[in-house]
């Protein structure tokens, strides 16, 4: 279960006479359930990585309350951290390391032993079918590759919770559909707590439970994609989305 | 988790994967490790051309025909003439001609004997090294030609030679072997040095900047490991690849001695296991601060490339602060022990003295390393979240 409450975020942008406050997150709140996929949904800038960042503990927050199952991130960084598994927009991985030990190499900081941190990294091969890279290095990976790695280090840990910045950008059709497919069996599964960033409509209706529609970092809507249309007053998802997000300027005529 | 299991873990992982980049591994070495003694090996060639040349005893005179006198003394001397060639001064200032050339004057000859003081000539050119180092030898053996010609004339006028001596001046050199062979060696404790800092370098900017420039290093701090125990771990292999460089680049003079072409020199410079060990030992501390330094300055960096530009501040500062020495006619001061880098020059220039060097010389510079490397690692640490989500 994650739970953000009333966060602020404002960064200062530019040196000397040209700096100015950026309001990044401007009093959002989300509720994440177990056993559900959460969407953060917005356009770009909307202040979705700079939640997840706080959420993590990465960016504190300017005030506001995080919990993860009951744990304060400001209280307890460490064990909201081992109780999350990020997917963070950087999916950086370690070149000249086999993807095995990329995600051995995380297991450990987890505190797994080696011999666990190496049966979980076979189990999570297999559940997203990457066996066959195992054991090459990482250098040279396909983007796919190399989210599936990214994936299987975030999940080694077996975490409650996971978050999923901008999971699918780059990732090709069938990537994009084994990411999908990965996420449901964790969620139907495992009882995972899923929270999801994107600004792409398709994944969120194929894949979200509930959608928090965010825009200029406030929370504007909550809802399923169906009660979202529905309070929007319009059938396309698409179009109810830029209604909710940017009033009627955005809608089309 | 435990924070030096953590700790433990990130050092294995940043050691296997420093060790993995064979490609800049093998450049550092052949920088660092193989220039070392290909250097001494060069050098023992020149010193060799030089014993050779004053083994040689050859002079190199124009118009000595005038000067039948100073013919027999200088074949007294058992020396070889070699005429010089016509163009002489034009081959002199080429660098060409390797020995200053005595020119006689066609009335040499009468105007010894008429007791003038004829005019002899040593031409050489202060651009020319190999003519220049000749200089002296030559100088001393007209001195000597001139002595003997005073002796005998003061003896035929029946007064003693010793009269003209008011004094006895003898030099007495009190350097010993090695400190003798300092003087010719003393570049190489500057590669050691630098092989610390090529040695540290890819390491230090691969684990800070290149971890932020390929997007490892936020979810590197989504795990519950303690940022002082990232800090700490990769530090500790940075530090460990740079001791490691330079222990082979020590080690490597061991057996580059084999090489030495110049007789004398070998038998100077003695550079055993001893020596390299005490240099190893003096490097240490100079290694973990630099690896912190190096550490804090590119984790304020984008990119790889960036922290590169970032940190040729610390290259230049550890390749300029040993020159400060040269410039230093006072020779060694207190306060030299106490910089980093300098006081390690120092200390290592002393051991190829074949002088002690005491646990209380040692102690200020390992002192000022360790307050540089904790001061650095806590910075990193503070920037370590700050830069990742920047």
């Amino acid at each position: 279960m994650i739970r953000m409450e009333a966060l602020h975020k404002t960064f200062m942008s530019g040196r000397g006479r040209s700096a100015r406050a950026v309001t990044a997150v401007d009093g959002l709140s989300v509720r994440a359930g177990d056993g559900a996929i959460t969407g953060l949904l917005g356009p770009n800038g909307a202040g979705k990585t700079t939640s997840l960042r706080m959420l993590v503990g990465l960016v504190a927050p300017d005030s506001g309350r995080i919990e993860v199952d009951g744990l304060s991130i400001a209280e307890d960084p460490q064990g909201v951290r081992a109780r999350l598994g990020v997917l963070s927009d950087a999916r950086g991985l370690y070149p000249r390391l086999t993807a095995r030990e990329n995600v051995v190499y995380h297991g450990r900081l987890h505190g797994l032993t080696r011999e666990a941190a190496e049966a979980r990294c076979d189990t999570l091969a297999r559940q997203l079918g990457m066996e066959a890279l195992l054991d090459r290095r990482t250098e040279g990976f396909s983007q796919g590759e190399r989210m599936k790695t990214a994936l299987a280090r975030a999940l080694v840990h077996d975490p409650p919770n996971i978050v999923l910045d901008e999971p699918t950008n780059g990732l090709d059709v069938v990537a994009t559909r084994a990411l999908r497919d990965a996420l449901r069996m964790l969620r139907d599964e495992a009882g995972k707590c899923i929270v999801f960033s994107t600004h792409i409509m398709q994944e969120v209706e194929r894949l979200c439970d509930r959608v928090v529609v965010v825009s200029h970092g406030r929370h504007v809507a909550e809802g399923t994609v169906a009660s979202l249309c529905e309070q929007a007053g319009c059938e396309d998802f698409e179009e109810a989305f830029v209604r909710l997000a940017f009033g009627t300027e955005g809608a089309k005529p | 988790m435990n924070r030096w299991k953590a700790a433990w873990t990130v050092f294995a992982k940043e050691l296997v994967d420093a060790l993995r980049d064979r490609r800049t591994l093998m450049v550092v070495l052949l920088s660092s490790v193989a220039m070392g003694p290909l250097v001494l090996v060069l050098l023992s060639s020149l010193v060799d051309q030089f014993e050779k040349r004053a083994e040689a005893r050859e002079i190199v005179t124009v118009g000595l025909e005038h000067a039948p006198t100073l013919r027999n003394y200088l074949e007294r001397q058992t020396y070889v003439i070699r005429a010089a060639p016509a163009d002489f001064e034009a081959r002199l200032k080429d660098n060409k001609l390797g020995d200053p050339v005595v020119v006689i004057p066609a009335t040499f000859e009468s105007e010894l004997a008429h007791g003038e003081a004829p005019r002899i000539e040593v031409v050489f050119s202060s651009s020319n090294g190999r003519a220049q180092s000749g200089m002296g030898r030559v100088m001393r053996l007209l001195q000597g030609f001139q002595q003997e010609r005073v002796t005998l004339r003061m003896i035929a006028r029946g007064v003693a030679p010793s009269l003209l001596n008011v004094a006895r001046v003898e030099d007495h050199d009190v350097a010993d072997s090695a400190a003798r062979a300092a003087q010719l060696t003393g570049m190489l404790p500057f590669f050691v040095l630098m092989a610390v800092v090529y040695g540290s370098l890819n390491a230090a900017l691969d684990t800070t900047a290149g971890e932020r420039e390929r997007g490892s290093l936020e979810p590197l701090l989504a795990t519950p490991a303690a940022r002082r125990s990232l800090v700490v771990g990769k530090w500790g292999a940075v530090f460990c690849v740079g001791l490691l460089i330079a222990t082979l680049s020590c080690v490597s003079f061991v057996p580059g001695q084999i090489l030495l072409r110049s007789e004398s020199l070998a038998a100077l410079f003695r550079f055993g296991w001893g020596e390299a060990a005490r240099y190893v030992g003096l490097l240490a501390p100079l290694a973990a601060a630099l690896a912190a330094v190096m550490m804090a300055i590119a984790i304020r960096c984008r990119t790889f490339k960036e922290a590169q530009a970032n940190t040729t501040v610390v290259v230049l500062a550890v390749s300029l602060l040993p020159v400060m020495t040269l410039f230093n006619q006072e020779g060694e001061a207190a306060w030299h022990l106490w910089v980093p880098a300098l006081a390690q020059m120092t200390l290592m220039t002393r051991v190829l003295k074949g002088v002690p060097v005491s646990a209380a010389d040692a102690l200020p510079g390992v002192f000022v390393c360790a307050a540089i490397t904790i001061l650095a690692l806590a910075w990193i640490t503070r920037q370590l979240t700050r830069r990742a989500a920047q």
